[in-house]
């Protein structure tokens, strides 16, 4: 099934075109890695799945995005609904200036989740899946500000989850890791690719070998290619995905 | 050369310091060493005698406090309010541009000024007559634009990615404008406070509007006139017959009127750091 599709989607910021004619479709319970060198639209792809570029001025996305069939820039769809069923992982950690939990508890709140017993529950049910649960269990009020880099990104990851998304969006979820917690998070993502769709940028093409079932390679705001990860690999199609994948650039 | 260039410009940048600190704490101490002679209790709280020539400074302890708390009550939730529409909802622009420059601007129009425009406004055309409410809205426009800017400041120092994070949990509008006003809540209240304590040294705008240099009693009412610390001071030191005799009290006085701006100094300054704390 098809989770997420896009149909000739480009986006702009002012002038520069910096995702040209996209169409791709996402599988739901799979994991999508997008690869490419630095600057070429990943994150600018990304945010487009969630409409998070229409808090950029200049920015301009012509083409469609279909979340479950349905047109995410169409006259009736909400857009706080669509972000709540795409959920985000940003590059950098972004946590709030607030405790570890109400960091977690922050998206229920504001869904209007307000008792107590369900909230807590949630919030360390997030946090084991995230992987955070052992090192904080006892100073869960301590502020988010206070955890390593790490650490905040398995918070972040915690705070999606908690709100249960049905697609998540990971940019670079890893860069700031150490790799036993980037082991930790591609086990993580291979748990939840039973209930979730994912979506992952990465600079790491043995963490995109390794965790995803299909891969986009993008380079200057195109899609190069498009394949199941096992053949883009081992068999690209394209000289230039090949050039990539071997470390000739990029 | 390099280590020499170095220490030169820390050594300009540490004078400056010390000397605009030497220039404070001169002021203070002559302030305060003049004022501590008629400074106390009694002084405080009870009302000027004979003239002026002795007795307390009550009344216009009793009116500058008043009246910055009604000028709080009136350029802190319109300030603040202008501020998140400014930076939040109102679409970028030339209407927007244009207001923004105007703001700028009106922060920088003499007090005097706005003493003329709230006789015509508050005293005159809305009919306060000369009033400690028409006064408080006199200041109160003085400092909406500082309130404003600093506030717009604030919110717009707030990191983009909180904002982006609220947003990508689902939070509509409203909520994540709500989350990104508690970080900004530590600068605008600083900002709002360093406004006030300006307003409440403030001589021009009530002039005209409803401060008196005498009273037998203190206002009943946001309707009545009253006195204040500012202008009690300004009678004391050029416009009373025995300029001589009051001069202790007019040192007492000049000695409470900065005792308060710094008050509110020091509440700002609190506020600040006990909320930087919590958000880390
Ligand atoms: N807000 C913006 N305004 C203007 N241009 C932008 C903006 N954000 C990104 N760009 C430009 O768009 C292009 C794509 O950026 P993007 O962040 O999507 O790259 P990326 O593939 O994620 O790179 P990286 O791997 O370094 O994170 C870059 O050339 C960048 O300079
Ligand atoms: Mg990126």
């Amino acid at each position: 099934m098809d989770k997420i599709t896009t149909e000739d989607l480009s986006l702009y910021y002012g002038e520069k075109r910096v995702i040209s004619s996209i169409n791709l479709s996402i599988l739901e319970n799979n994991i999508t890695a997008i690869i490419g060198p630095s600057g070429c639209g990943k994150s600018s792809f990304l945010r487009c799945l969630n409409r998070m570029n229409d808090l950029i001025l200049n920015s301009r996305l012509t083409g469609k995005i279909f979340l479950d069939g349905k047109d995410i820039h169409g006259n009736n769809t909400d857009v706080v609904e669509i972000r709540r069923k795409v959920g985000m992982v940003f590059q950098k950690p972004n946590p709030f200036p607030k405790s570890i939990y109400d960091n977690v508890a922050y998206g229920l709140r504001i869904k209007g989740i307000k008792k107590t017993s369900q909230v807590s529950e949630i919030v360390e049910k997030s946090l084991v899946a995230s992987g955070l649960f052992k090192e904080v269990k006892d100073e869960l009020h301590k502020s988010a500000m206070e955890l390593s880099g790490g650490q905040q990104q398995r918070l972040c990851i915690a705070r999606a989850l908690a709100i249960e998304p049905e697609v998540l969006l990971m940019d670079e979820p890893c860069s700031a890791l150490d790799p036993a917690s980037t082991f930790k998070i591609e086990d993580l993502m291979s748990e939840l690719k039973k209930s979730y769709t994912i979506i992952i940028v990465t600079h790491n093409m043995q963490q995109a070998a390794r965790v995803s079932d299909w891969t986009g390679f993008l380079y200057l705001g195109e899609l190069i290619e498009f394949n199941e990860t096992s053949k883009l690999f081992t068999a690209p199609r394209e000289q230039l995905t090949e050039n990539y994948i071997t470390g000739r650039f990029g | 050369m390099k280590k020499i260039k170095e220490w030169f410009g820390f050594f300009l940048l540490k004078a400056s310091a010390i000397l605009i600190l030497g220039i404070v704490v001169l002021l203070l101490l002559f302030i305060g060493i003049q004022g501590a002679k008629v400074i106390n209790l009694e002084f405080l709280f009870s009302f000027p005698k004979e003239g002026m020539t002795s007795g307390g400074i009550f009344p216009a302890v009793f009116g500058t406090v008043a009246l910055t708390l009604i000028t709080t009550f009136f350029s802190i939730p319109f300030g603040i309010g202008a501020a998140i529409y400014l930076s939040e909802y109102a679409k970028e622009g030339r209407l927007v541009s244009f207001i923004r420059a105007s703001i700028r601007n009106l922060a920088g129009v003499p007090s005097i000024v706005y003493g003329l425009f709230g006789v015509a406004l508050f005293v005159q055309s809305l009919n306060l007559g000369a009033s400690i409410l028409a006064s408080g809205l006199t200041l109160g426009l003085l400092t909406l634009p500082w309130v404003i800017a600093v506030s717009e400041e604030a919110i717009k120092s707030v990191p983009k990615s909180f904002r982006e994070g609220a947003l990508a949990l689902g939070a509509t509008k409203w909520q994540t404008t709500r989350l990104v006003l508690r970080y900004a809540t530590p600068g605008i209240l600083t900002g709002a406070i360093l406004g006030l304590s300006r307003a409440a040294g403030e001589t021009a705008p009530i002039l005209f509007t409803g401060v008196c240099f005498w009273l037998p009693k203190l206002p009943g009412s946001i309707f009545d006139q009253f006195m204040a610390l500012p202008y009690h001071l300004y009678i004391l030191s050029t416009q009373h017959y025995d300029l001589e005799k009051v001069r202790p009290i007019a040192f007492g006085t000049a000695f409470v009127l900065v005792s308060f701006v710094f008050g509110l100094n020091l509440i700002a300054l609190i506020i600040r750091t006990r909320l930087r704390k919590d958000y880390g």
